[in-house]
């Protein structure tokens, strides 16, 4: 059973942002629920009320253009995006990662924005939204803003959104022509799972000879993680094996994996390594 | 011989049903003026109750009554009776039931459960049965002397042990010191849930006149009706169970549940009825589960590969209460050997109290277990001296005359485990293998061997009664229910066989009520379309004769002379003599309205013969009405730098004596296969140190799911005939799922050359015996 609440499905933003003044730490946006209600039936936190943000039309805007990257409003669920041309076309890194969320069935409900909301270190859109550099569009009464990815996860199922906050949109800029990105993930059976562990790349010429590298995790932190101290060492114009043996004691100084139930410390580094050198040997060949 | 209707493929009689949710479960139901049931879970693994305080839960609005152990302080169970209602004095495992209430509203219960004041003091613990069975180890029953239990279990007072079986069989010392090489290992797995579609369900009613009404999701309604009986005080006539269908139960709803609890709820509501529907974290933290298992062999083999001596200490973790567990630790120790021939045994099966949640009957009934030690045992002995898995096991295979561990010497129609193990090796390709790698994925083969005989006792009975309509179509009432097993269809092809009618004419009565339904021991073992296939035929056989009284006397032929076919009875030869079935249905009206005879009930019963109960020192007697054997062999691909195993090609081959439908036997063969894959490398529970379930929900649980389904599987039905089984059939339900784990070991060990010894065989635990055991294969390739 589901604790009891107050259900409000506000039609305008203005009144969802009087509602969450309102409200406060008590009230739980919904969006998909595929998250929201599992945490409300374990009675994890139970709040007054869970405002459902589906009736906002505009956060169902779902958008591409080259220069300004894609658009995806707060509404707008995981299949939506999945099947929307401009995603596999322009972000596969990103098809990749939402194709591991759930089942289909899940798919169907489940958001973008609700992904990274829940601030699960497990998310896995949230690597492949590291590499794009994407950027979360928030707003209140106060007004808006926009949050780098990078910033926006404060520890585990915490995010930096202040009182009266929500999430509008998320922004994903284009990556630059010839760039190349995928998501590897590692799960307890060949079906559905969490991420034991996540990895999202993107490998982009910006030589001749050189390129830059972008490397994200899940699973393997509080929050998902960029690696950017050890994307430095990409840089350099050297065998992709050389620059692995470098790079990877350095990945492993940004990541802290603990052992939980869906695994242990030592095996998550293990398939932090393994899984970063499949990856980038994937994006890199095809260069 | 040509039959119509046996050997088959007709599509299930419930078909349409589930197809379109026509079909009712006790999950669904509701009946008139009826209360939601809820029960508060000890959070403590062993703890003693100080004091139990229900007062602001009796106040709470909804609430009709609040209950606890005090409310009904006595002892039930099914060998052993150990287990109260509601535990009282002590909890023995994290999830144990210590209060309940009845209101009028789920939220209402939920909300009233969280009002009621427990206080426990800690006792220490123990969940490892080889701590468990120490000296000095905490007790789960200081009272075990005072239990009443079975005379065929033998529970210790003063230890751990709910029961020890033994098997005493040669001398052991004597094959040890005259083997050519001895081989020792130590096996285990964990306790796995049944992760059945419908959780448990049921709704009670209790009259003031002591009758009682029960409508349950369970496999057996007899069991639940006679345990109903003995533990409340009630004569069997006044207790009425209702089975509609079950959505699934695999052991777990094979003998009683939380029926005794809905049962005193209602009683304590004033006779309203109450329905108890158990969450999915309920199903994994308080609803019984398959026992973990520990096991460790001693193996003897002469220079040939022939085991001739081995010895086996099996030790079930029964978790808090016997239930199920103490016959399985039975069963396991009279089947300990697996399908092989050995002169020598010393085995010890022994089920042992831990403060787990406890455990109850699962598909295989112990067997998946031990087999998972003897083969894998099997496959190292092999290794040890050389020689093919294959080919050691052909080399120890029972045969048609060969002695089992309990001295029964096998019938002459008894099952081929040779033809089995031949019929997989030849579907999984052994003895051809290239091995091939694939961007680093090692590949390899691997094959295991199984036996069971249902575990029951010596006089389990079953039954059935055909019961003929005005038109001329009957209906068929049997006690076995309908798990999603199928049986009942090949029941009524039986039937319809006997008969001689057509398929479509026989109606499978859909529920079972004790009040009226012909009673069946229980719908476990694997023994029901033999057992009550029996029954089935003994009353068309039954019906078949009234019809032919009635037809010698309205067409003046003897009855010797008469034939029933095609729903036509005439004189041998001669159709176009005939009358027609139906005007016997009801008894026969001759032209001038006289009638004879009367409406048709054919009713058949069915009881082994010969089995017998075993000896308490030596386990020497005969324990199986028949021996299912088969093998199972798979072709596996591994990833060894993340552990991943992807099970690509599976081969199954049982000897069951006649397919009496050969696509349901192939539906049970793929469901078996899965869940046993699953078993094999997934599921388990995992505790935190205070005892505590941490993955009581299906996203840290995993089971298997559509895409770990193998891409091909390939199943070999063989049918070397049981005479005494119908039509030759012996049961399969099962097996099918006894060796995939044995089987995809072996594979591992064929890829990488490690060898697993635990369940399951996640990813990671792969990766940690490759790094143990064959570094080399994780060393970077440049």
């Amino acid at each position: 059973m589901l604790p009891k609440f107050d259900y409000i499905a506000p039609k305008t933003i203005e009144e969802t942002f009087e509602l969450l003044d309102k409200h406060g730490q008590d009230a739980r946006l919904l969006a998909g629920g595929t998250d929201l209600i599992v945490s409300l039936r374990a009675r994890e936190r139970i709040p007054k009320a869970v405002i459902d943000i589906k009736a906002m039309k505009e956060l169902h805007d779902l958008s591409f253009d080259e220069k300004r990257g894609l658009s995806i409003g707060a509404a707008v669920t995981l299949n939506r995006l999945l099947h929307y041309d401009a995603t596999s076309k322009h972000f596969p890194v990103l098809c990749e990662a939402v194709s591991t969320i759930g089942d289909y069935e899940i798919r169907n409900r489940a958001t973008l924005t609700g992904n990274i909301c829940n601030a699960s270190p497990a998310a896995d859109s949230a690597p492949a939204l590291l590499v794009l550099e994407a950027a979360v569009n928030v707003a209140s009464r106060k007004g808006r803003r926009s949050i780098p990815v990078r910033e926006f996860f404060a520890g585990v199922k915490k995010t930096v959104l202040a009182r009266g906050e929500m999430v509008t949109s998320i922004n994903v800029p284009t990556p630059p022509k010839g760039s190349r990105g995928g998501y590897l993930k590692a799960r307890r059976t060949v079906g559905e799972d969490l991420a034991v562990v996540g990895v999202g790349g993107l490998v982009t010429p910006s030589s001749k000879s050189s390129k830059t590298v972008r490397l994200a995790y899940a699973s393997v932190a509080p929050t998902p993680v960029r690696a950017l101290e050890a994307e430095k060492i990409f840089e350099r114009d050297k065998p992709l094996d050389e620059l692995l043996d470098q790079a990877m004691p350095i990945v492993s100084k940004t990541i802290s994996p603990i052992t939980d139930v869906r695994g242990g410390k030592e095996y998550r580094t293990n398939l932090v390594e393994v899984l970063t050198r499949r990856l980038l040997q994937r994006l890199w060949e095809a260069n | 011989m040509g039959y119509k209707y046996v050997g088959k493929g007709v599509p299930r009689v419930d078909a349409f049903e589930k197809i379109t949710g026509m079909a009712k479960f006790v999950a669904d139901m509701e009946v008139f003026a009826m209360l939601y049931g809820k029960f508060l879970r000890s959070p403590h693994a062993h703890a003693r109750i100080l004091s139990i305080d229900t007062k602001r839960a009796e106040k709470h609005p909804g609430v009709v009554a609040a209950i606890t152990g005090q409310a009904f302080p006595y002892r039930m169970g099914l060998y052993v009776r150990d287990k109260m209602v509601l535990a009282k004095d002590k909890v023995r495992w994290a999830g144990e039931p210590v209060a309940a209430v009845a209101a009028e509203s789920e939220e209402s219960a939920e909300e009233a459960i969280e009002l009621i004041d427990v206080k426990y003091e800690p006792l220490a613990p123990v969940f490892d049965v080889n701590e468990a069975l120490k000296p000095g180890a905490p007790l789960l029953h200081e009272d075990l002397a005072q239990y009443e239990h079975s005379p065929v279990f033998t529970p210790v007072p003063g230890t751990n042990i709910a029961n020890i079986f033994k098997i005493r069989k040669g001398d052991v010392e004597d094959g040890f010191k005259r083997a050519r090489t001895i081989v020792e290992n130590e096996f285990s797995m964990p306790q796995v849930s049944h992760g059945a579609m419908e959780p448990r369900a049921c709704i009670a009613q209790y009259f003031q006149d002591g009758s009682t009404e029960v409508w349950t999701c369970a496999q057996s309604p007899f069991a639940v009706r006679y345990i109903l009986s003995h533990a409340l005080g009630m004569p069997l006539q006044k207790i009425n169970v209702h089975v509609p269908h079950v959505g699934g139960g695999f052991g777990g709803k094979a003998g009683i549940n939380f029926e005794p609890l809905a049962v005193l709820l209602s009683k304590f509501s004033g006779g309203r009825p109450v329905k108890l529907l158990l969450t999915r974290e309920e199903e994994f933290t308080t609803a019984p589960l398959r026992q973990g298992f520990y096991a460790s062999i001693k193996t003897g083999v002469d220079g040939d590969g022939k085991i001739i001596a081995e010895q086996m200490r099996y030790i079930y973790d029964a978790g808090a209460y016997a239930d199920y567990g103490v016959n399985i630790g039975r069963a396991a120790g009279y089947s300990c050997t697996g399908p092989y021939e050995v002169p020598n045994i010393h085995c010890d099966s022994i089920t042992a109290y831990t403060n787990h949640p406890y455990g109850t009957a699962y598909r295989g009934f112990g067997h998946l277990e031990f087999l998972w030690a003897i083969e894998r045992q099997m496959d190292m002995v092999a290794h040890k001296i050389g020689v093919d898995p294959v080919e050691i096991r052909l080399r120890n295979a029972l045969r048609p005359g060969s002695i089992t561990a309990t001295g029964e010497k096998l019938r002459e129609d008894a099952g081929r485990v040779d033809q089995c193990i031949k019929a997989a090796a030849e579907s999984i390709g052994w003895g051809k293998k290239e091995k091939q790698t694939c961007d680093g994925r090692l590949q390899g083969i691997g094959i295991a061997a199984l036996w069971k005989a249902p575990a029951m006792p010596p006089n389990a009975a079953s039954s059935a009664i055909i019961k003929f309509n005005e038109d001329g179509s009957a209906n068929l009432s049997v006690g076995v229910t309908e798990i999603g097993q199928g049986t009942t269809t090949s029941l009524a092809q039986i039937a319809a066989e006997e008969l001689s009618m057509s398929f479509e004419k026989i109606r499978v009565v859909p529920v079972r009520i004790t009040d009226l339904t012909p009673y069946s021991w229980q719908t476990v073992a694997s023994r029901n379309l033999f057992m009550e296939g029996r029954a089935v035929i003994a009353a068309a056989r039954d019906a078949k004769e009234q019809i032919l009284d009635m037809g010698a006397q309205a067409l003046r032929v003897p009855k010797a002379d008469l034939v029933l076919e095609n729903e036509m009875v005439f004189p041998k030869g001669q159709p176009d003599k005939g009358i027609p079935l139906q005007q016997f249905a009801m008894g026969y009206t001759y032209p001038n309205g006289t009638a004879i005879g009367g409406p048709v009930i054919g009713r058949g019963g069915y009881v082994p013969r010969g089995l017998t109960y075993l000896d308490p020192e030596t386990g020497q007697g005969f324990p199986a009405l028949k021996w299912t054997f088969g093998a199972q062999a798979v072709k596996i691909e591994v990833d060894p730098e993340t552990g991943e195993v992807k099970v690509l090609k599976v081969a199954s081959a049982f000897d069951i004596g006649k397919a009496i439908n050969p696509l349901l036997v192939r539906g049970q063969v793929y469901g078996g296969m899965l869940q046993s894959l699953s078993i094999g490398l997934m599921e388990g529970y995992v505790y935190n140190q205070a005892g505590v379930m941490l993955n009581s929900n299906f996203t840290d649980y995993k089971i298997a799911r559509a895409s770990d389904v193998p891409d091909e599987h390939v199943v070999t039905l063989i049918e070397n005939p049981q005479s005494d089984g119908p039509y030759g059939a012996r049961g399969i339900g099962e097996l099918t799922m006894l060796s995939i784990p044995p089987a995809i070991a072996g594979a591992i060990f064929d890829a990488t050359g490690v060898q697993m010894f635990k369940l399951p065989m996640t990813p990671e635990s792969i990766w940690t015996t490759i790094k143990q055991q064959k570094p080399e294969l994780l060393a970077r390739k440049r």
